[in-house]
Order: C-alpha cells, then sequence, then structure tokens
C-alpha cells in the first residue's frame, strides 16, 4: 500500500516537474513582419532531397545571410500536416514543395501565392522544361497561371538487374525461349516476357515489383504508366468527359496487362509502394523494379543495396502502339499566401535566386532532381549519376493524374477497384473501369467540371 | 486487512468524532464535488468539438476549403444513406467486429479461467501475456504486414509451410480480414483477461462455499455464480472493445490499408479517407461519423441495458 | 490473516469446485499451468520478433527463410537515434579511408553508405510522451476515480444520462472531432503544447476511467463504509481510508489501461502537434520510406518506446491481479 501510494506520488509529481517549463513556454512567436526578414522556412516531406535542399539552403544564407530552415515531416503525415496549416490559415512555413496533385486545391482555395507575373517577368517559367512547369506549377491546366516553381523533377522509370540481364546462359535461354535477345525492355509486351523468364519461385527470385498499394495513390501511379502507354487517358482534354476515355478498350487491355505482369510478382507484394519495391530489389527477389526515380540513390548505393554495381536503370517502354508515358511523381516550390508582404517578397527573392542556373546546377549535384532545361540537357548532368539518363529521357514523357480540386474523390475509386482487380483477382478490368467510369462521371459532375 | 487497518484509524479518532460530525461535508456537497471535475472537463472539452461538428454535417465544409461552410441541410446525410459502397464497408466493419470481440471474449475468459487460480510465476505470466496490448497500434500493424508476408514472415512458417507455399494472408480478399481479426484477437484478449481476472477474483468465496453446502455441480456453480458475477466486468470489456472496433483505424491503415480491393476497409478507415487527405471532405465527414455514432449509442445501449439486467438496477 | 483462512478451507472447496478449476488433482492444475504458459510464449513471439528486428542488419531483417539466428548490430539503434544524410561516392571513399579515427556509430553507418549528422529527435519524443501520457494518467485515473465514488454510492440525480453521457464522449470517431479541436486549439493557443495534448488524453481517458473504475467500486460492498460511517468516520474519511485501500487493483488496472492508451496514441498526435510536443507513436514511422523500409530501426524505436510501458505495468503488477479479495473479511 505504501509502495503504491509513493509510486503515484512519483507518477504524479515526476512528469509535471518534468513538464512545468514546457508546457507554460508560450505558443511559437509568430513570424514578426519586421521588413527585414532574416530566415526563412521551407516545408518539404522527410526523405534525402529535403536534406539537399537545406544544403542548398545553406548557400543561400552564405551568400545573403538569411537563414534557411527545411522542416521535414514525415510523408505519411505530410499531407495532413500542409492541409493544417491551410485550414487554419498558419504561417509555420513561407515556402512549400508541395506535390503536383496539390495545386487544384491550394490555387482555387488560395493557399498558394500567385506567381505568374513574377516567373514570367523574371523570365523563370523559360528555365524549366514545358512538361514540368505544366504539371508542376500550372493550374488549371493550359491557363498560363503558374502556381510554383518546378523543384524536384520526378516519374516512375525502372531499375533493372544487369548481372541477370547480360549472364550469357540466361541470354541464350532467352533467346532460345522468345526468339530475340535479352536487353533492357523497349516495350511493355518485352517487359512482360522478361518478367516472366525471371520468375523461378523456387530460387526466389520473381520477375517485377510494381506498385500495388491501396493507400493514397500506390497502384494508380503504377498502372498509370500501362495505361497512358495504351493510348487510355482519364479524360478527353478538351471536355473533361470521362466516359468512353476511362473505360475505353485500350483501358481495359492496359489493366488487364497490369494484372499479368502482378503475377509476376513476388508474394506478400500486395500491398506495395516505393519503400516496398526498393526493398524487394535490394533484397535480389526481383529483376526489374518500378520506382520513382527520387528512390533510385538508394539502389546505386553499395551499402543500401547489395546489388548496386549491377543494377542498371531504363526508361518507361512503350505501349502496343509506340506510344510512351510514365506517371508523374515530383513538387514545386509554391509560397504560402498567408505570410506577409515582406517575408513573400524575401520568398521570391529565395526563388529568383535557386532558379538561377548555377544553383540549379548545384541542386543537381547535390542530387536534386533539376526541372530546369539547360542542366538537364547537359553532359555533366548526364554522367552524374547511372539513372540521370533514364530520368532526362522520362521527363520527357511524363503525364499526370487529375490536379483538380476533388482528385482526392476520384482518386480513391480507382485505387479501391484497381487493387481489388489486380491484388484481389475480382471481377474484369472491363467492369472495374465501367464502375471508375460512372463514379468518375458522378464526382466531376457535382463538381461542375463536366457541363 | 483493509479493516484491520481501518479498526486501527477508527479507535484513534474516536474521540474526535462527534466534534467532526457537525464540521463535515454533506454527502451531497461529496457527491458534487467528486463529479464536477470530470463532468466540466467533459463537457469543456467535448461541447465545441461535439457541436461544430455536428453542424458541419449539415454543410458541405472542406476543411481546406476558404470558402466559408454553405448549409446544405441533410444532404450528406442522404448522400450517405443511398451509397452502397459505404455499406459495404459497414457490413465489413460489422463482421469484423462480431468476429474480433467474440473472439477476444472467448479468448479473454478462456484465459482468465486459467490464470484465476494462483500459481508459482502466475503473476508474471499475466503480465507477460499483456505486452501485446501496450504496443502501438501503428507498430503492430507495420510488423505485422511483414509477420505476415508469405516469404520473409514467420507466421506461415509457425503454420508449418515453407517460403512461400503458405496462404497469402494480405492479399487474399477471403483471408484479410481474418488477418486483421487475427492481429486485433492478438493484441486485445488480454485486455478482456485482465478485467475478467479482476472479475473473478471479486467474486465472495462464500457464495460458493455456500453451493457446495448445497451439492450444487460445478457446472451449476459456473452459470449460476462465475459468469453473472463476472459479467459485469466482461460486459464493460466487450462494451469497450465493440465501441473501438467501430473506430478501428491505425491498426488496419498499417496492415493493409484497407485492401485488397476494399476487403478490410472499415468504416473508421474510409472515414479517415473522406475527412483528411487527400478528399477533406469534412462535411461529409462529420455526417458519416454522427451515423456511426448514432451506431454506436444504440449497440451501448443494448450492452448498458443487459448490464443493468444483470446487476438488478433499473 | 485471509491467506492462513484461505488455506485452512482450501481442501473442502477444491474438492468439488470444477470451474474455478483449482482441480484438486495436480494433472488439471498442470494443464491449466502449460496452457497458460503456451499462450503467453506463443502470444511473445510477434513482439520476441520485434525485439530481434531491432538487431537485426537490413538483409536479415527481411531474410527468405526468416533468420532466428543472425549476427546482432547495432545499426537500428544507431539510425534510430542519429539524423543521417546519404554519402555520395567522393566522401564515402574519404570516409572509408578514415575509418579508424571515427567513432564506432559514424563507422556503423559509413558503411551503410551513410553519415551521422547529429542526433535524431527520438529522445525528445520519447521524453515527450512520457510527460504527456504520465500526466494525463494520473489526471483520468484521480478524477475518474472520484466521479465513480459518486456515481456508485450516491443517488445522483440523473445517473443513467450522465453515465451515459460519459460514456458517449468516448464513441465519436476521433477522426472526425480532430478538425475542430485543431481549430480550437489554433484558436486558444494549444496546439503543438504537452498541456493540449494532456488534457486532451485526459478527456478521452476520463470516460473509460469513470466507467471501470464504477465497475470495481460497485463491487465492494457497501457494508464496509456504512460500518466505518457507524463507527464515527466522516465520509471522506471513509472513503480515503476504506474504499481506496479495497480499490487498488481497480486503480491499477484503470491506470495501466490509461497509460497505455495515452501512450500509443497516434492520430490526434499527429494532427495536434508539429514539434516541440510531438510524442513517439508519429515518429517511429518517420523511419519509412528512406529508399526502403529501415526495419530494424522501426523495431528499436518500437522496443524503446515499448518498455516503459511495461516496467510500469509489471511494477504495478501485484495490484493488477490481486483483485478486490475481500469475500473472506465478509464472511
Amino acid at each position: 500500500m505504501k509502495k503504491l501510494a509513493l509510486l503515484l506520488v512519483l507518477l504524479m509529481v515526476l512528469p509535471l516537474a518534468a513538464c512545468g517549463p514546457a508546457a507554460t513556454t508560450p505558443p511559437a512567436a509568430q513570424p514578426t513582419t519586421a521588413p527585414a526578414v532574416k530566415e526563412l522556412t521551407i516545408m518539404w516531406a522527410q526523405w534525402d532531397p529535403a536534406d539537399y535542399l537545406q544544403k542548398i539552403g545553406q548557400l543561400y544564407e552564405q551568400e545573403t545571410g538569411i537563414k534557411v530552415t527545411v522542416i521535414q515531416e514525415p510523408w505519411g503525415s505530410f499531407y495532413n500536416r500542409v492541409a493544417a496549416e491551410w485550414a487554419a490559415h498558419g504561417t509555420a512555413f513561407d515556402m512549400v514543395v508541395g506535390d503536383s496533385q496539390w495545386l487544384g486545391q491550394a490555387a482555387t482555395q488560395g493557399h498558394y501565392l500567385e506567381l505568374t507575373d513574377f516567373l514570367k517577368s523574371e523570365g523563370i517559367d523559360k528555365t524549366v522544361t514545358e512538361a514540368t512547369l505544366t504539371y508542376y506549377g500550372e493550374y488549371p491546366t493550359g491557363s498560363g497561371r503558374y502556381w510554383a516553381y518546378p523543384t524536384e523533377g520526378d516519374a516512375v522509370g525502372w531499375a533493372y538487374r544487369k548481372d541477370l540481364f547480360e549472364n550469357p546462359e540466361e541470354k541464350a535461354a532467352f533467346k532460345a525461349k522468345y526468339g530475340y535477345d535479352l536487353d533492357v525492355p523497349k516495350t511493355w509486351e518485352q517487359l512482360y516476357q522478361i518478367a516472366e523468364f525471371f520468375t523461378r519461385p523456387d530460387k526466389g527470385l520473381y520477375g517485377v515489383a510494381i506498385y500495388t498499394q491501396k493507400d493514397y495513390d500506390g497502384i494508380t501511379m503504377g498502372f498509370e504508366n500501362v495505361f497512358f502507354s495504351w493510348g487510355a487517358d482519364w479524360k478527353d482534354p478538351k471536355t473533361n468527359e470521362v466516359k468512353g476515355w476511362v473505360n475505353s478498350p485500350q483501358a481495359v487491355e492496359a489493366l488487364e496487362f497490369y494484372r499479368k505482369l502482378y503475377a509476376f510478382a513476388p508474394p506478400g507484394s500486395s500491398n506495395d509502394f516505393f519503400a516496398e519495391c526498393n526493398n524487394h530489389f535490394t533484397a535480389g527477389e526481383v529483376a526489374m523494379a518500378m520506382n520513382y526515380f527520387a528512390f533510385f540513390p538508394a539502389l546505386s548505393n553499395p551499402a543500401t543495396n547489395p546489388y548496386a554495381s549491377v543494377t542498371g536503370f531504363f526508361a518507361v517502354p512503350a505501349g502496343p502502339t509506340g506510344q510512351r508515358f510514365a506517371a508523374l511523381g515530383g513538387q514545386g516550390l509554391s509560397i504560402n499566401a498567408y505570410i506577409s508582404p515582406e517575408r513573400q517578397e524575401a520568398a521570391k527573392n529565395f526563388i529568383r535566386w535557386f532558379a538561377r542556373e548555377d544553383i540549379q546546377r548545384k541542386w543537381a549535384e547535390f542530387g536534386g532532381y533539376t526541372c530546369n532545361k539547360a542542366v538537364l540537357a547537359s553532359d555533366a548532368f548526364l554522367k552524374a549519376q547511372p539513372y540521370n539518363p533514364a530520368f532526362a529521357d522520362t521527363m520527357q514523357v511524363v503525364k499526370d493524374f487529375w490536379n483538380v480540386p476533388v482528385y482526392g474523390q476520384l482518386l480513391e475509386v480507382v485505387q479501391r477497384e484497381l487493387q481489388a482487380y489486380v491484388v484481389g483477382g475480382q471481377g474484369t478490368a472491363k467492369e472495374v473501369l465501367d464502375r471508375i467510369a460512372e463514379e468518375h462521371d458522378k464526382i466531376l459532375r457535382q463538381a461542375g467540371l463536366i457541363k | 486487512m483493509a479493516l484491520w487497518s481501518a479498526t486501527q484509524s477508527v479507535g484513534s479518532d474516536r474521540s474526535a468524532r462527534t466534534g467532526i460530525r457537525r464540521r463535515q461535508l454533506s454527502d451531497r456537497a461529496i457527491q458534487w464535488l467528486f463529479i464536477a471535475p470530470t463532468l466540466i472537463l467533459l463537457v469543456a472539452m467535448n461541447i465545441f468539438p461535439l457541436f461544430y461538428s455536428l453542424f458541419l454535417s449539415f454543410t458541405n465544409y472542406s476543411a481546406i476549403s476558404a470558402a466559408a461552410p454553405v448549409w446544405v441541410g441533410l444532404g450528406n446525410y442522404q448522400h450517405i444513406l443511398s451509397d452502397k459502397q459505404l455499406w459495404t464497408y459497414f457490413a465489413t466493419t460489422g463482421r469484423y467486429a462480431v468476429a474480433a470481440v467474440g473472439l477476444e471474449t472467448l479468448l479473454g475468459f478462456g484465459l482468465a479461467m486459467l490464470l484465476r487460480e494462483k500459481f508459482r510465476a502466475s503473476g508474471f505470466i499475466t503480465t507477460l501475456i499483456l505486452v501485446p496490448m501496450m504496443l502501438s497500434p501503428v507498430v503492430v500493424g507495420l510488423f505485422w504486414k511483414l509477420i505476415f508476408n508469405p516469404q520473409s514472415g514467420i507466421f506461415n512458417y509457425l503454420l508449418g509451410f515453407a517460403a512461400g507455399q503458405g496462404p497469402d494472408w494480405l492479399k487474399d480478399p477471403k483471408l484479410a480480414l481474418w488477418a486483421v481479426v487475427i492481429v486485433d484477437v492478438w493484441m486485445w484478449a488480454p485486455f478482456v483477461m485482465l478485467l475478467c481476472l479482476s472479475g473473478l477474483n471479486a467474486i465472495p468465496e462464500y457464495l460458493y462455499e455456500a453451493a457446495v453446502i448445497d451439492r450444487a455441480s460445478p457446472w451449476f456453480q459456473f452459470w449460476r455464480i462465475t459468469l453473472p458475477q463476472v459479467a459485469p466486468l466482461l460486459l464493460i470489456a466487450v462494451l469497450f472493445r465493440t465501441i473501438e472496433a467501430f473506430k478501428a483505424f491505425d491498426l488496419v491503415m498499417g496492415l493493409t490499408g484497407g485492401g485488397p480491393g476494399d476487403a478490410t476497409e472499415l468504416i473508421a478507415v474510409n472515414l479517415y479517407r473522406i475527412a483528411f487527405p487527400p478528399q477533406f471532405q469534412t462535411g461529409l465527414g462529420s455526417a458519416l461519423a454522427y451515423i456511426i455514432l448514432v451506431l454506436i449509442v444504440a449497440i451501448s445501449n443494448l450492452y448498458i441495458r443487459s448490464l443493468s439486467r444483470i446487476r438488478g438496477e433499473v | 490473516m485471509e491467506k492462513s483462512q484461505r488455506r485452512q478451507r482450501a481442501p473442502i472447496v477444491e474438492a468439488i469446485r470444477v470451474d474455478k478449476i483449482s482441480g484438486g488433482t495436480r494433472l488439471v492444475q498442470a494443464i491449466r499451468i502449460v496452457l497458460a504458459v503456451v499462450y503467453a510464449a506463443l502470444s511473445l513471439i510477434p513482439v520476441l520478433w520485434i525485439g530481434m528486428t531491432a538487431f537485426k542488419s537490413r538483409p536479415d531483417a527481411t531474410a527468405v527463410p526468416p533468420k532466428v539466428f543472425f549476427k546482432p548490430t547495432l545499426e537500428g539503434f544507431v539510425s534510430l537515434l542519429t539524423d543521417r544524410a546519404i554519402l555520395l561516392e567522393a566522401r564515402r571513399q574519404e570516409l572509408l579511408q578514415h575509418l579508424d579515427e571515427l567513432p564506432w556509430y559514424q563507422r556503423l553507418m559509413v558503411q551503410q553508405g551513410m553519415e551521422v549528422t547529429g542526433p535524431s529527435q527520438y529522445v525528445g519524443r520519447l521524453k515527450n510522451s512520457m510527460i504527456i501520457a504520465g500526466v494525463s494518467t494520473v489526471a483520468a485515473v484521480v478524477l475518474g476515480l472520484l466521479a465513480a465514488y459518486a456515481f456508485s454510492r450516491f443517488p445522483v440525480p440523473g445517473k443513467g444520462d450522465l453515465l451515459f453521457f460519459i460514456l458517449s464522449t468516448r464513441m465519436l470517431p476521433p477522426v472526425v472531432v480532430t478538425i475542430p479541436i485543431f481549430l480550437m486549439y489554433r484558436r486558444l493557443g494549444l496546439h503543438d503544447t504537452h498541456i493540449g495534448l494532456i488534457l486532451l488524453y485526459t478527456v478521452f481517458n476520463l470516460s473509460f476511467s469513470v466507467w471501470l473504475m464504477k465497475g470495481f467500486l460497485d463491487e465492494i460492498p457497501r457494508e464496509y463504509e456504512e460500518a466505518a460511517l457507524v463507527d464515527g468516520y466522516t465520509r471522506l474519511q471513509a472513503f480515503f481510508k476504506v474504499v481506496l485501500p479495497n480499490s487498488l487493483s481497480g486503480l491499477a488496472a484503470t491506470t495501466v489501461f490509461c497509460l497505455i492508451f495515452a501512450w500509443n496514441e497516434y492520430a490526434f498526435a499527429l494532427m495536434l502537434t508539429t514539434d516541440k510536443a510531438r510524442t513517439a507513436p508519429p515518429s517511429i514511422t518517420t523511419m519509412l520510406g528512406r529508399g526502403g523500409i529501415e526495419w530494424a530501426s522501426i523495431a528499436a524505436g518500437s522496443l524503446g518506446f515499448l518498455i516503459p510501458v511495461v516496467l510500469v505495468t509489471f511494477a504495478l503488477r501485484k495490484y493488477l491481479l490481486r483483485g478486490v479479495t475481500f469475500g473472506a473479511i465478509r464472511q
């Protein structure tokens, strides 16, 4: 009894004592509106590119004396945290490196500062590739209004095991079976056959690791590579009409293909996204793995990937009609609309500086995926990393999901239906896509996006 | 022991007794003094969120929208009640709740019966059994994903399958919900056990002694003494587990993400999707939450009614 | 006193009572023990697995078939406790040449192709967890005990409704109140503060604590207090000297449950804290997705996070398991 009382008292007093100072400190001081802005904060997800951006920030501090802090939030809660700031019209960060799909929500609701005049008058819009400016910066698509500076280009590419592909015995066996030389696949059909060829469950080896995750946008980002390459699209580019597009015959074929491909994925890959795909690859379970380029540094690093020295990279293969499209990842740098005009000006100064070619070159050197045309085309960039040529190639053929404010609802339908079909093996591709088209139509009509 | 210490102090107090009697707080005062802090805190912290989200449930509000909420009347409720997809999620949640809570009750009660009578290290064993409950659901979801992996996971190994030979628990739509149930039971059966154990320990010996004198069969003793006496605590355990089942979210998110397809899409998981990224349909989400609330209230009422019946209260 | 009484009585009782399987025969007793131990062992395998994974190297963590025997490494713990950057090749070569001069953790990480850049926030977040979970648990248990006592012993007007109101505060899926609470906290300056989360967890646990404590207090015969009152105790004295000692087991159980909830809560912590008051659960998952899942460091983080609760539970185990054993006195 006495002991328990003592324990209770201890339990009560200890934390109180510890929390005293912590709990009484006043809430974070609001950024002062003093004219001289001495520091800037940039919000981004917690990953390596954010570390690189922090290094860029240090350069900026050396040059201007303005301290740049990159706040990193784990991917799982990154969107939550940014949205929470939006909801509260908060000023916890001056800039955010936001996902391409957020543009609609952020632009229409005024969370991002419009950068059209700024980017144009400074000529910054001309320094980045058209595709990245459109996907990372523009909303509505085709309107010529910009909300972000394309910062981290990204798209889905492929890693493969050179040791398997270049093994003479494998090459001979492959040639005998399929009648052509085993090499980096040029078409999805070849990729399929190579995957089939290397699927050897008794040896613990499988053909591919592909995205299958249900949460957020995993499986959709994987499927899109096939979907777009087959010539299908989410909508009529002019009218936004979805029926007949989402469930076109090409789309059906593409979906059937994706499920066939899934058969060559290792067991236990029913909920895979970027981390899992890399894991399969580094564990030596697969011959090829799809992933965002942003996650390839870990595969070319001998410490994180025992097969690093024999890992090669290639860009998305072509569909039946020769079309080639990769699902877009990546982010643009936007300015928080709720900060003071002085801070907005300071943020613009940072972007102006960051967009300079020499700084973009530095950015690429540190490991950032620049969107700067000149840097992307430079020899130095192409040779810097083994995956850079494939990256530069891919960035020419990127395509994205919807970025309208209701994209979340559209996405949920696709995620659910695709995963049920591909992973769960339920229904037919036609049924699945018909349902998606039906529901997309309803959502878009409600949002007034289809007239 | 308690009584002994009580008598001791009574002796020392006795002299001052009459004096104290007059100055002491009345039962009524104590009653409110004891209840007030809890009620005030609950009301203060809940009233705004509850009413605000109730209000939002009648609007088209989105948390990330700059626009003020627009009143849409019963629109959200209509939308939900006519959305077949949502009802499959409710059905999934129901199946999950029945399976998980049912198994937890059986297992928890069974364990309590096993551990009821002390043996050497029984306290140690009991506490060990409680360990799964202490883990964070997010962590549990993550690790069981690894454990269920048909290649590198130990679950299938323990069941006696070789690598890649066993079922792929999280991929098969028929097994996935069971996988979630298994993890939930693993985590929470100890909770039921602990409450049952307390209930069992509280049964006065004399009830059994009387039964023995009446030559009642063990079966009779179980049904007429053990079970009714444990029932109140058992019901509280079941009640809280049921409520939690309708709110279950982080475990499933970590384990299956609601997949494959919608095989493990519990209503709370879907609610999260609606109310948070990437959809942010705060109004619709609030309406769904209130529907869930009504459902939970109804179920809780059933439990509480049987609880009162058992206790003989009205 | 109780013990000796029980021992004397035991032979009569145990001979017949089967349901309270105190089994006259040793066999029944042995079966019970074996079953309980087997269950405990089985249910601990996943926990053990987490513990083992914490000491595994990256390839060992997902090896096929799963590895039970492996060469332990502290990689996971180093990753957990440090911030690291992936090394560019040139820097890696440079560091590899001076490997012997580096501290041991740096050496471990350089071999992993990474460089330690500073301590991680894990320890700070663990501390936040301790403060928040500790204070809110004590508050919820104390308030819950008082309220439960009043509900259990006095004819509180509208008792049923009040109790139901208290319970109902736990019924609304937290996902939905998060947004109003978030907005409210922003306004009140409680966002990302310890006190904010403490208040919230206290409130969240209160309903549970009241209901559970009431269950325990209802089991304590009123005759005890009545006897004490007759003996000249005031109501408060009776409460502290008679009821409280008898409800220790209930208190311990309630404490453990409230602590476990507050300790592991994830959704609110994620939404209502950013940095200063962020607890450990939202940060354990941060080890995900740096080019692959760092199972070892997630495991290490989970392990470090599990240990404090286990310690508290073990410390309270005597009371947790003792139950309310006053049947004998009542006789």
